[in-house]
C-alpha cells in the first residue's frame, strides 16, 4: 500500500530511453554563468514547526509529541526520562548506564532474558536504553505491523525489568574488560583527564568506575535508581511513523495505564572544581602529540550564546572555512583535524575548547598558532566577509534541525525538559541576522581568555618539548615551558602510576 | 508461546512476500546518461522536505593502483577539495606560475630523494630518505625554496599577503554560505565518493560546483597538502593502537590483488606522487564515461535534469582507455598467522577469502554472518553468554569488486585466551558445516534482514551511499533486487558455503595480546 513507494513510480528502465531522447535532441543547452554568485535561486520559504502542533497529553498526564509518516511500514517510539548519570551515587559511578543496560538485557516480568530477545528480534523489532549524563532515553523501531506486540514487550520492559542475576555477571564482566583498554588510546586518556581538570574527578560529567565500583553493584542497587528515573512522572515521549494519531496515542494510554508515576528526577548537580590555568602531560609514546586547551564557558541560554556561537564557527567550528583549519590544516599541514568545541550545558556552564593532533616536533607550532587566532579575534574584529559567511551559512542550515520527523520530535522532547524559551526557534535566524562584528569582539573579550586556559597535552614529552626542527616554537613558549606531568592512571582502580 | 511465534512468522512472511513481488514497493530511481558518458540516478522523495543529498563516484579507488602510486586515489579526493581556475584563486594565471615554479622544484627533489638519498638510505647511512632531517645541503635548499613559493601563493612569504593568488578553502566557503553541510567524500577500495547535502533551491549550485571541478581542477597546493595526509596517516594508523598491525594482517592475507596495500598508501609513496602521475590518473578515472552523479531528496527531477545537462554536458568524454584490472588473486596454499603484541586486549580475528560482490554465494555468506551476529546470534549466545570466554564476538562478510573475505573477530573475557576464542570459532563452524539450520532460526535472520532493508532506506544521505556502493560494485538495481536473493537462500545454502570457504588452508589468523611487560615497568615506575 503505502510502503517502500515512492510517489508516480515508473519502471525506470523504460524512463531511462525517454529522458535520453528529449533531453539531448530538443533544447539547447544554455550558458554556463560565469561564477557562482552569478545563479539566481528561488526563495525557500521555510517556517520552523511548532511544538504546539505535535504536542499531544495522555490522560495520565504523559506529554507525547507525536507524527505521522507513511513513506515506510515503521514506527518509531523514543521515551526520555530526566537524569542519567547525574544521579549515579558517589560510590557507584556509571550506575545509571549499567542500569540502562540491564533494562534492556536482563529480562522483563517473568519473561526470561534470553526468550525477550528471541521474540524481538523474530519480529525485527529493535530496542535500546542508554543512559546519558542528564537523561536516560529508551527507544523502540519496529514494524508497523508488529507494533502492538513490540510495543507491550518494551513497556513491560521498562515497568519489569527481571535484572536476570546471570545477565548481570555478564554485564560486569563485559565492563571491566573495557575498563582495562582504558589506556590503550591517547584519546581516550585526553578526554578522561580533561574532564576531570574542567569538572573535578567526583563530579558525574568526569567521575568514572574502577573495577571494585563495577564488582560491588548490586541488583537492588539497579532497583533503586530504576524507580527513581524510569516511571510515568519522569517521562516524555515521542512517536512517528506509520500510524493514525488518535489510535497510536489510545495504544499508548492502554499500555502506560495502572504505571505508578513517581517524582520528577532532581536537577544535575553543579560542578565544584575550577580550572587550574596551566600546561598539563600525561606520558604516551605515540608519533602524534594529542592536544586539547580551553577554558570553563556558558550557559545553554546565556544572552552572549549566539554570538559565541557565531565567533566559534569562524575561528574553528566551520570546517574548512574556520580559521584553524585554514592556518594549521590548509596552510601549514600540521593536523587532519582541528577544531574548536563550544560545549552547551543546561544547568551549569559547559566549555570552549580547541582540540587538534600533530606529529611530536610540530605539537608546539601548532598549538602557538591555535593560540595565536584565539588572540587574533580578541584584538581585532573579524572581517565583513567571515560574519557574513557564518551568518548565511546558520540561517541556510536552521531548516536541518527539523529535516525528519524523528529528529523535528526529539527538538520539542529537549526544549520541554529544559525549558528553552517557547520563541527560541521561531525568532533563532532573526538572532543570528542581528549579530554585529562589535558583539563578536566583546564576547571574544569576556570568554575566550587565553590566560585563563589550560593547555592538556598527551604524547611523548621528550620529542614533543624541544619543537620543530626550524625552531618556529618550542613548549617553553607556554606558560614558560612550566609543565605540569599528570600520572597516567591505572586502568582498573584509576589510582595514579608514578611518574616515569 | 510456540502459537504466537507461528502466527508472527506467517505475518512477517507475508509482508516479505509483498516486498520482492510487487514491482511498485522498490526505490524508484530515474537513471539517465549524458552523450559524454555521465551516467545519473535520481531518487525524488519528499518525507524530508526542503533538503536533498547529492553526490557523484568515481568509479576507482586503492584496487587501480599499482606499487608506487599508492595512495593516489585518496590523495585525489583531498585534490578535489582545492579549487579551480575560477574558484579559489583571485589571480588564475599568476596562480598557474606558482605551480609551474613548485612543480620544478619538487621534480628536482624527487631526483636526488629517489637517487641519492635512495642509495643512502641502501648503504645504511641514513633511516628514511624522505625524512627533511637527512636532507643533504642541495635538498635542503631547494625545500626551503619550495617552501617559500608555497608561502608565496598562500600570502604568508615576506611579502605579505599582496602575493597571494590562493582564497582559502573558497570551495567549502561558497557551500556554506549557500546553507551546504555535511560537505565530505570518502575513498574506499573500489571507488572514491563526493557528497554534501543542500537546500532544495541550491541544486543549480551543486550542479556548477561540482561541473567546475571535475572539468577544472588545478591540483593546486599539491605538494603542501600531502603533509596533511601524512597526518591523517599517523592519525588513523601510526597512533592507534592496532592500526599498524591491521595493516600488516591485510598485507599478509591478499597475496597478489590490488586490496594488498591500505587506502591511504605507504608513507614512501604519498611522499613521491609527480604532477605527471596525477595529470594521467585524472584523465583516466575522472572522465564522464567512469563517473555517475545520485540525487536524493526533495526537488522536481524535470528541473534537476535541466540543470544535469546545461552543467555537466562541458566534461570532456577524454581519449584514455580504462586499464582493466587484472591481476587475480592467487590461491592461499598455507594457513598464515600473525601474532601481534601492544597496548590491546587479547583479541583474533580469522579471516578467509571468499567471492567478489554479487557473486551466487555473496548471498548465503552475508545470511551466514547473520546467523552468526547481534544479541541472539550463535557468536553471543555461545561464547559470550554461555561460556563466558568473550567480550564480544562478531562475523563479517566484506565482498568487494573483485575478491572478498569472510571474518571472525573476538576479544577475550577473564582469563580466557585467544586460542580459546578460536577453538570456540572452529566449533560453530563445524555446526554450521555438519547441521542445518534450524527453519525457525533462518526466519528470524531473514525477518531482521527485511526490516533492515527498510531502515536503511530512510534517511536521504543513507540511501545515496547505498546507491553509490549498488552501482560501482555491481548496478544500482541491486538495491531493489537484493533483498529477494537474500530471501531466497536456503538452510543448504548456508551449509554449503560454511563447507566452502573455511578450510584450514584458506584461514589467516591474526592474535593480538596485551603487552604485559611494558604495563608492568610502567606500573613498577621503570
Amino acid at each position: 500500500m503505502n510502503y517502500l513507494v515512492l510517489k508516480n513510480t515508473v519502471c525506470a528502465h523504460l524512463m531511462s530511453g525517454i529522458f535520453a531522447m528529449n533531453l539531448f535532441c530538443a533544447t539547447p543547452v544554455s550558458a554556463i554563468p560565469p561564477r557562482p554568485e552569478a545563479i539566481e535561486f528561488q526563495k525557500l520559504e521555510f517556517t520552523p514547526p511548532r511544538a504546539t502542533d505535535f504536542r499531544r497529553m495522555l490522560s495520565d498526564g504523559t506529554v507525547v509529541f507525536v507524527a505521522e509518516s507513511h513513506e515506510f511500514p515503521l514506527i518509531k517510539l523514543s521515551i526520555t526520562f530526566k537524569g542519567g548519570d547525574s544521579l549515579d551515587p558517589e560510590s557507584t559511578p556509571g550506575l545509571a548506564s549499567v542500569m540502562a543496560r540491564m533494562v534492556r538485557e536482563g529480562g522483563a516480568g517473568d519473561m526470561k532474558p534470553g526468550m525477550f530477545d528471541e521474540t524481538l528480534d523474530f519480529l525485527a523489532t529493535e530496542v535500546s536504553v542508554s543512559a546519558g549524563n542528564t537523561f536516560t532515553t529508551a527507544r523502540m523501531n519496529s514494524l508497523s505491523d508488529n507494533f502492538d506486540e513490540s510495543l507491550n514487550l518494551f513497556v513491560n520492559m521498562l515497568r519489569k525489568p527481571a535484572f536476570d542475576k546471570q545477565r548481570l555477571e555478564v554485564a560486569k564482566a563485559r565492563l571491566l574488560e573495557s575498563l582495562k583498554q582504558r589506556n590503550d588510546n591517547a584519546s581516550s586518556i585526553l578526554a578522561r583527564e580533561w574532564k576531570a581538570m574542567l569538572y573535578g574527578r567526583t563530579h558525574f560529567e568526569a567521575s568514572q568506575p574502577t573495577a571494585s565500583s563495577v564488582e560491588a553493584i548490586r541488583r537492588e542497587q539497579l532497583q533503586t535508581i530504576h524507580q527513581k528515573i524510569i516511571h510515568p512522572g519522569n517521562m516524555i515521549v515521542a512517536v512517528s511513523g506509520d500510524f493514525a494519531i488518535e489510535e497510536i496515542l489510545e495504544k499508548l494510554t492502554k499500555a502506560f495505564s495502572g504505571w505508578e508515576p513517581g517524582a520528577v528526577a532532581a536537577s544535575p548537580e553543579t560542578p565544584k572544581a575550577v580550572l587550574v590555568p596551566g600546561l598539563y602531560h600525561v606520558q604516551k609514546d605515540i608519533p602524534q602529540g594529542k592536544v586539547v586547551l580551553g577554558k570553563r564557558g556558558i550557559v545553554r541560554d546565556d544572552p552572549d550564546a549566539i554570538p559565541l556561537l557565531l565567533l566559534n564557527e569562524i575561528l574553528g567550528a566551520g570546517g574548512f572555512t574556520s580559521r584553524l583549519m585554514q592556518k594549521v590544516r590548509s596552510n601549514e599541514g600540521l593536523a587532519y583535524s582541528v577544531r574548536s568545541i563550544l560545549s552547551q550545558r543546561v544547568d551549569y556552564p559547559g566549555a570552549f575548547q580547541a582540540t587538534f593532533e600533530s606529529k611530536n616536533p610540530t605539537v608546539a607550532l601548532a598549538t602557538k598558532i591555535v593560540l595565536g587566532e584565539i588572540a587574533l579575534i580578541r584584538d581585532q574584529p573579524v572581517s565583513d566577509a567571515e560574519i557574513e559567511v557564518a551568518k548565511q551559512g546558520l540561517i541556510e542550515t536552521f531548516p536541518r534541525q527539523f529535516e525528519s520527523k524523528p529528529a523535528t520530535l526529539q527538538v520539542f522532547v529537549n526544549d520541554e525538559w529544559t525549558n528553552r524559551p517557547k520563541d527560541y526557534w521561531r525568532t533563532f535566524r532573526e538572532k543570528v541576522s542581528s549579530v554585529t562584528k562589535e558583539d563578536l569582539l566583546r564576547v571574544a573579550q569576556k570568554h575566550l581568555d587565553p590566560s585563563q586556559m589550560a593547555i592538556l597535552v598527551v604524547g611523548n614529552w621528550e620529542a614533543i618539548a624541544p619543537g620543530d626542527l626550524e625552531g618556529r616554537a618550542t613548549m617553553k613558549d607556554f606558560f614558560g615551558g612550566d609543565v605540569k606531568h599528570l600520572p597516567l592512571r591505572d586502568p582498573l582502580t584509576l589510582d595514579p602510576l608514578p611518574l616515569d | 508461546m510456540c502459537w504466537r511465534v507461528l502466527f508472527r512468522l506467517v505475518v512477517v512472511s507475508t509482508l516479505i512476500g509483498c516486498m520482492h513481488t510487487a514491482a511498485a514497493q522498490k526505490v524508484a530511481v530515474e537513471e539517465f546518461t549524458l552523450p559524454n558518458g555521465m551516467q545519473f540516478l535520481l531518487v525524488p522523495r519528499s518525507d524530508q522536505p526542503n533538503v536533498v543529498s547529492a553526490g557523484w563516484v568515481a568509479r576507482v579507488g586503492s584496487v587501480n593502483e599499482r606499487p608506487g602510486i599508492t595512495g593516489i586515489s585518496h590523495f585525489f579526493e583531498h585534490m578535489m577539495f582545492k579549487g579551480t581556475n575560477t574558484i579559489g584563486t583571485r589571480n588564475p594565471d599568476k596562480d598557474r606560475t606558482f605551480r609551474v615554479e613548485q612543480k620544478k622544484v619538487r621534480d628536482q627533489m624527487n631526483q636526488l630523494v629517489l637517487n641519492e638519498q635512495y642509495e643512502r638510505f641502501r648503504n645504511g647511512e641514513i633511516d628514511d630518505p624522505w625524512d627533511p632531517v637527512n636532507d643533504t645541503p642541495r635538498l635542503k635548499s631547494l625545500r626551503t625554496k619550495l617552501d617559500t613559493l608555497i608561502r608565496a601563493q598562500q600570502g604568508r612569504g615576506k611579502a605579505g599577503p599582496a602575493t597571494a593568488t590562493i582564497v582559502k578553502d573558497e570551495f567549502d566557503q561558497v557551500y556554506t554560505k549557500a546553507g551546504g553541510s555535511g560537505m565530505n567524500a570518502f575513498t574506499s577500495y573500489d571507488l572514491t565518493c563526493y557528497f554534501i547535502t543542500v537546500p532544495s533551491n541550491k541544486l543549480e549550485l551543486w550542479a556548477w560546483m561540482e561541473s567546475d571541478r571535475l572539468n577544472d581542477s588545478v591540483f593546486r597546493e599539491f605538494y603542501s597538502e600531502r603533509n596533511v595526509v601524512h597526518e591523517e596517516r599517523r592519525l588513523r594508523t601510526d597512533s592507534t593502537p592496532t592500526g599498524r598491525f591491521q595493516e600488516q594482517f591485510n598485507s599478509m592475507f591478499w597475496a597478489s590483488c590490488g586490496y594488498s596495500w591500505p587506502v591511504i598508501g605507504w608513507p614512501s609513496d604519498l611522499n613521491s606522487y609527480t604532477f605527471e602521475q596525477a595529470q594521467v590518473y585524472w584523465n583516466t578515472y575522472y572522465r564522464p564515461g567512469n563517473l555517475f552523479g545520485v540525487v536524493v531528496g526533495d526537488f522536481d527531477p524535470k528541473q534537476v535534469k535541466k540543470y544535469i545537462k546545461q552543467y555537466f554536458s562541458r566534461l570532456d568524454p577524454g581519449k584514455n582507455k580504462l586499464p582493466p584490472v587484472v591481476t587475480l588473486e592467487v590461491e592461499q596454499m598455507a594457513e598464515q598467522r600473525m601474532k601481534a603484541l601492544g597496548d590491546f586486549p587479547p583479541t583474533i580475528e580469522v579471516r578467509y577469502h571468499t567471492v567478489p560482490a554479487g557473486h551466487r554465494d555473496s548471498y548465503p555468506l552475508d545470511m551466514l554472518a547473520e546467523v552468526l551476529n547481534e544479541r541472539t546470534g550463535r557468536l553471543y549466545t555461545s561464547m559470550v553468554e554461555g561460556r563466558g570466554i568473550a567480550a564480544t564476538a562478531s562475523a563479517g562478510s566484506d565482498t568487494r569488486k573483485y575478491a572478498g573475505l569472510f571474518s571472525f573477530d573476538a576479544m577475550t573475557r577473564g582469563d580466557a585466551t585467544p586460542e580459546q576464542l578460536e577453538q570456540a570459532w572452529y566449533e560453530e563452524l563445524v555446526k554450521l558445516q555438519t547441521e542445518k539450520l534450524p527453519e525457525r532460526e533462518l526466519r528470524k535472520v531473514k525477518n531482521r534482514v527485511a526490516a533492515s532493508n527498510y531502515r536503511r532506506l530512510e534517511n536521504n544521505m543513507s540511501l545515496l551511499i547505498q546507491l553509490a556502493f549498488s552501482e560501482a560494485l555491481l548496478d544500482w538495481e541491486e538495491i531493489n533486487d537484493g533483498p529477494a536473493k537474500y530471501e531466497s537462500v536456503t538452510a543448504e545454502d548456508i551449509q554449503r558455503v560454511a563447507k566452502k570457504y573455511f578450510d584450514e588452508t584458506n584461514r589467516s589468523v591474526a592474535i593480538y595480546r596485551r603487552d604485559t611487560e611494558q604495563v608492568a615497568e610502567k606500573g613498577a615506575g621503570k
